[in-house]
């Protein structure tokens, strides 16, 4: 009967040990997010590169961007994805001190990138870009930098809010391992994200 | 597989972040640099899905995982969003062409 009970497995699965993917649940349904999540972006750019392939022109990123400030923009962005795993490294050896100071310095991290993010914004829109309009001769370039760019922004916002939450349960010992490390998941793919719209849309 | 993940240095996400930095770094310099643009394109795109897959092996660990759940994420998002793009691609190639004719 024991046997039995053991075969209904995947549908009724309950340990690390009877999943096909060697995964607890919650990591799972964080992985699952993960790629429902990536194909609303992949979705994007797949309408980006529509739309560039249709166009007779394109503005020169170089001209309107800069490229340098951009550069700096994912500098920090992988700066944060690196102390992210740092901490959930910590997390896992139960260094507790360490996986909050990483945490901290994690929220720094995307705190300035979404400082930056609002700077590039502000001077874009000072320029004369807006939503279905812009200086550069082709509307669906701002169309699309403002949708790409803003969704990401709003990912790296919930990202900051979700660590600093964490940060605080952890301070409290109310936080398992775990926690972070469905956190620090989130968090890299918020940095993998901007891999593809830094190359796509900033340089190619 | 959390037993596994414990035994990963921070070493190794230093070294991840420097490569990172390495590879962002020849990104925006060969952007700058004149050569061909089909080059450049492909250059750029190589070094793209190269800093994808370190943040992916390393940062978020897949590299540490068992092999369904590496090939679920990876088939998933990167053929989908290929075959997505390569699915809707001639059309915009067409659009273009007859706006130019």
């Amino acid at each position: 009967m024991a046997e039995a009970t053991e075969n209904v497995a995947p549908l009724g699965w309950s340990s690390e040990t009877s999943s096909p993917f060697a995964v607890s649940w919650n990591k799972l349904m964080m992985w699952v997010f993960i790629i429902t999540d990536g194909l609303l972006f992949a979705g994007f750019l797949a309408g980006y590169g529509f739309v560039r392939l249709s166009s007779p022109v394109w503005p020169d990123q170089m001209a309107v961007f800069h490229i340098s400030f951009i550069a700096l923009m994912t500098f920090v962005l992988i700066s944060s994805s690196a102390t992210m795993a740092t901490a959930v490294g910590a997390a896992l050896q139960g260094k507790r001190p360490t996986v909050a100071r990483f945490l901290l310095l994690t929220v720094l991290g995307g705190l300035i990138f979404l400082g930056m993010q609002a700077y590039e914004w502000t001077s874009l829109i000072r320029e004369g870009a807006r939503l279905y309009s812009n200086p550069w001769g082709v509307p669906q370039f701002s169309s699309f930098f403002f949708l790409i760019t803003g969704f990401h922004e709003t990912h790296v916002l919930t990202g900051v809010m979700i660590l600093s939450i964490i940060a605080g349960r952890w301070l409290k010992g109310r936080c398992s391992a775990e926690g972070v490390v469905l956190a620090g998941l989130y968090w890299h793919f918020v940095d993998l994200v901007w891999v593809f719209i830094f190359t796509l849309f900033y340089l190619i | 597989m959390l037993r596994d993940w414990s035994e990963v240095r921070y070493g190794v996400y230093w070294r991840t972040w420097f490569l990172l930095l390495v590879l962002t770094l020849m990104m925006v310099l060969l952007d700058q640099a004149s050569m061909s643009r089909i080059v450049l394109v492909w250059i750029l795109l190589a070094a793209m899905l190269m800093k994808a897959s370190l943040i992916g092996a390393y940062f978020m660990h897949l590299r540490f995982e068992k092999l369904n759940l590496v090939l679920m994420v990876v088939v998933e998002i990167l053929l989908t969003a290929a075959a997505l793009f390569f699915l809707i691609a001639p059309d915009g190639i067409r659009i273009l062409e007859r706006s130019q004719r």
